[in-house]
């Protein structure tokens, strides 16, 4: 095996870190830690890691916590995986869109973190049940929105939404790809198409989809 | 030492906003003083008689704020921002009270004396009918409430009143034109007053625009902190008390969980209207009864119809199965769309052989399967080894057929 993943640790929660450092410091090393914009952007400058952990909800900076220090790397070879415990679809959209490869829930398991971990530094995306939901919401998939052609950015095809669907429903990625009969990198291609289209659909129904979610 | 009773041994003199019959004077000293409302009410109309009375109620009713007695303990600790905090100056008071006094006696002395002196009295009657128009607005201006046309109609007429007060003192009787030249005089004081104390009145304004603004976050405020009072700490205090019990902290932590979160994104719909809000309250109560953990992902909405609650029942039925019988994770995804709604439910258990279920289990065959087909949808269970179960609920919405 090759040298561990470089990773650091965004959150404000002193408490969170330090948990999600003994959980992780075993298969990782954990180069630095932050609990605001301000740190965090100047942690990942001068380290330089593989994967940063961002909290969503980050004191500091311009107020759009985790995804300003997303989109201040944007470009950049450093990988976001975005970690929260909001359910606020503005939150994960905002993040997402300003470059996170993923997005998983705090009460996920420490195995299937390092896991995400690994997925994100290869450069796969992590969808976690609730973000597969609101991506097939956020599409109108529901309604039977499908898109024609594979680049058309405003819906998703309809091999994307079965996998979606399937995510959603809670399979993994293998069980995704045994179920459809394709190969895992197939699974994850799909995957990472799909969170391309969320970064860069610019679908106006996407924002006010997101702000309608949390006026429900 | 019941706590009524200190209650009102501490009670602060004020004139309570319920219960007054004038202004709330008799009312707030009886509470003060701990007599009865009847006994301060007569004192005072006894008292009255004979002026100084009337002196003293007006002076109370100028001095003392008018507010309820107290706040509830737990708002005065969690946002003590919120009490009224202008409190008239002493001063104010004290020569407002003066001023009534003088007033007393120079009435007073009029009455003793021989000659009636008009010529003072009727601007001094205007004067004092513009200061009590004037004044007993004190009341609404303090509670911060929009004036109305009434209000309006008092102010100036308690203008108009005082011009016209001061303009007959000033002219002392030498005819009409002096006293058309008093008023102008008077008025065209009054605009240069105005013109210069505009910048002042307006920045009050905005002021006063501000504190209402800080009060409604620390109102806002208050409420954040009581409801985290209610929920939250108590939530808290029984985790320690049951810490050795790992099955309730979970299932405590995780209802909290879910109920903060309820509140914080307020997305809560009536289940009455929303089936993705039943669904979910569904899953809720399978948490609560199982003390396991469910993943709930619900996509789209609609409300719901005839056969919602087959749909219900049969995924609570479901969920009930994963969490017995499964193993973690157990995750419940719906899928509502404008015509079809699509349940399922998916856990880690080493999963079981449908046909293998003896037929007088009523289990999955009755409550699940048959539940969803005589509502004319499609029901399955599929169980693969080592990949866990899933059932899977297929539900045509609005068209509802009978088999």
């Amino acid at each position: 095996m090759t040298a561990k993943l470089r990773v650091v640790l965004v959150d404000d929660h002193a408490l969170f870190r330090a948990g999600s450092k003994a959980e992780l410091g075993a298969s990782f090393e954990i180069v630095g830690e932050a609990g605001s914009v301000e740190q965090a952007i100047a942690v990942i400058a001068q380290t330089q890691p593989d994967v940063v952990l961002l909290d969503v909800h980050l004191p500091g900076g311009g107020g759009a916590g985790g995804a300003e220090v997303a989109s201040a790397f944007a470009g950049s070879a450093v990988k976001f995986l975005a970690l929260s415990v909001s359910d606020a679809a503005a939150d994960v959209v905002a993040v997402i869109r300003a470059g996170a490869r993923g997005y998983v829930t705090k009460t996920i398991t420490a195995s299937e973190l390092a896991a995400a971990v690994r997925r994100v530094a290869e450069g796969d995306a992590v969808f976690s049940p609730r973000l597969a939901g609101f991506v097939l919401d956020a599409f109108g998939a529901a309604g039977g929105n499908v898109a024609v052609a594979d680049d058309e950015l405003d819906s998703l095809t309809a091999r994307e939404q079965e996998v979606m669907r399937l995510i959603a429903r809670g399979y993994t990625y293998r069980e995704v790809a045994s179920e459809l009969f394709i190969s895992i990198k197939t699974v994850e291609s799909h995957v990472s198409a799909v969170l391309r289209k969320l970064q860069l659909s610019n679908r106006a129904e996407l924002t006010r989809w997101a702000a309608r979610r949390n006026l429900l | 030492m019941p706590a009524d009773a200190r209650a009102a041994a501490s009670a602060e003199l004020r004139r309570p906003r319920e219960g007054r019959m004038v202004a709330g004077v008799a009312a707030g000293l009886a509470r003060h003083l701990g007599i009865s409302v009847t006994a301060a009410r007569w004192g005072l109309a006894i008292a009255g008689l004979t002026g100084t009375g009337a002196v003293l109620y007006l002076w109370l009713w100028l001095t003392v704020p008018s507010a309820d007695t107290a706040a509830p303990p737990p708002l005065v600790r969690l946002a003590p921002m919120l009490r009224d905090k202008n409190l008239r100056s002493p001063l104010l008071a004290a020569a407002g009270g003066l001023m009534l006094l003088a007033l007393a006696a120079m009435v007073a002395a009029t009455a003793a004396g021989a000659a009636v002196p008009w010529q003072w009295l009727i601007p001094l009657a205007a004067l004092l009918g513009g200061l009590i128009l004037a004044w007993s607005q004190l009341d609404r201006i303090d509670a911060g409430a929009r004036r109305g046309p009434i209000s309006w109609l008092r102010l100036i007429g308690a203008v108009a009143l005082m011009v016209l007060g001061t303009a007959l003192l000033i002219s002392q009787g030498r005819g009409p034109s002096s006293l058309v030249a008093a008023l102008l005089a008077g008025l065209a004081v009054l605009a240069a007053v105005a013109l210069v104390g505009a910048p002042w009145w307006l920045r009050l304004i905005n002021a006063l625009g501000d504190q209402r603004a800080a009060t409604a976050r620390e109102a806002e405020r208050a409420d954040i902190a009581a409801h985290l009072h209610d929920s939250v700490l108590q939530t808290l205090a029984l985790i320690r008390a049951q810490a050795a019990d790992e099955a309730s902290v979970r299932r405590l932590a995780r209802a909290q969980e879910r109920e903060l979160r309820q509140w914080l994104y307020q997305d809560r719909v009536a289940p009455a209207v929303s089936l993705a809000a039943a669904l979910k309250e569904t899953a809720a109560e399978v948490e609560d009864a199982a003390g396991a953990e469910i993943g709930v992902v619900v996509v789209g909405d609609h409300p719901p119809m005839e056969a919602a609650a087959a749909l219900i029942g049969a995924t609570r039925e479901g969920l009930l199965n994963a969490v017995r019988h499964g193993a973690p994770p157990v995750s419940l995804y719906a899928e509502i769309g404008p015509a079809l709604a699509e349940v399922f439910i998916k856990d880690r258990g080493p999963g079981f052989d449908l046909a293998q279920v003896p037929g007088d289990r009523l289990g999955v065959r009755e409550s699940i399967i048959g539940r969803i087909r005589r509502q004319g949808g499609q029901a399955e269970v599929v169980s693969k080894t080592g990949g866990g179960t899933e059932v899977r609920l297929r539900l045509a919405l609005g068209v509802k057929e009978r088999a």
